[in-house]
């Protein structure tokens, strides 16, 4: 009879961490868009919050990401995916970055003129990379329920699951 | 202000592009091919092989995969960069499994 495997499997880190930055960074443009058209400060603050937390995550799921590489990429019948799903996933965090690195140019008082042309930038940076946010997240999505990246079979008894 | 939001509408748009490249793979019928070693991971024991007709062939080592120089066997750490080497593999869907991978200097 097979055993469940444990739980805490390497590849398992990956999607723990990697929907609170999905999330996180897709609120954050939003706020930043908002904060644009309204010019409400508090949408500015909390957008600079989320994404400065979204950017964070978005890195350690690229770090997780990078472990259950090692492990899937060994046993999904097409890991070109997998290696579409990495790259997607590295040009959306290099934009949150880009668009995070700017905001701290600007808050930190660097830039004088065309403040509200770059603010537009940065939603424009975060929109760019929302969208392959979404691009990113529907391989992973292509992955796991094509492919069963990372996913345990159970045998057709369930026996290994006792009674 | 206009030419200003264009000209940085292009740099997002050229900046994206450059990321978006990215690492690109290829897919091989099953057989024997030659080339240079372009990346190594030791710690997911992955190798990427850089064919001469120019494709990439991303390699993870199996249990079975065999790694020799001159005919005998070596740890994967022997791998460098650059390195020339001949790798048998299998096509398992689009995955590629490598069967043996032989050092050639």
């Amino acid at each position: 009879m097979q055993e469940v495997p444990e739980f805490w499997r390497t590849e398992i880190w990956h999607p723990l961490s990697v929907h609170l930055p999905v999330a996180l960074l897709l609120v954050a443009t939003f706020f930043k868009l908002f904060e644009r058209i309204l010019k409400k400060e508090y949408l500015n603050k909390g957008g600079n919050i989320l994404l400065l937390i979204g950017v964070i995550g978005a890195w350690a799921a690229i770090y997780t990401g990078d472990l259950a590489d090692g492990v899937v990429g060994r046993k999904i019948c097409d890991p070109t995916v997998l290696k579409s799903h990495e790259n997607a996933s590295y040009t959306t965090t290099w934009l949150f970055t880009s668009a995070f690195v700017t905001v701290i140019i600007l808050s930190a008082g660097f830039i004088k003129k065309f403040r509200g042309l770059i603010m537009w930038i940065v939603v424009l940076l975060m929109f760019t990379g929302s969208g392959f946010l979404l691009y990113t997240g529907h391989l992973g999505a292509e992955l796991v329920y094509q492919q069963g990246a990372g996913v345990y079979h159970p045998s057709g008894d369930c026996g290994e699951f006792g009674n | 202000m206009k030419k200003l939001f264009l000209k940085a509408f292009s740099m997002i748009a050229i900046l994206t592009l450059l990321i978006a490249c990215g690492e690109k793979t290829d897919v091989v019928e099953s057989g024997t091919y030659e080339g240079a070693i372009k990346k190594i991971e030791p710690e997911k024991t992955e190798i990427y092989v850089e064919t001469t007709d120019g494709k990439t062939l991303e390699l993870y080592f199996t249990d079975t995969t065999t790694l020799t120089r001159n005919g005998e066997t070596v740890e994967f750490s022997t791998l460098q960069e650059n390195q020339k080497v001949e790798v048998e593999v299998e096509k398992v869907g689009n995955r590629l499994d490598p069967i043996s991978v032989k050092i050639q200097e």
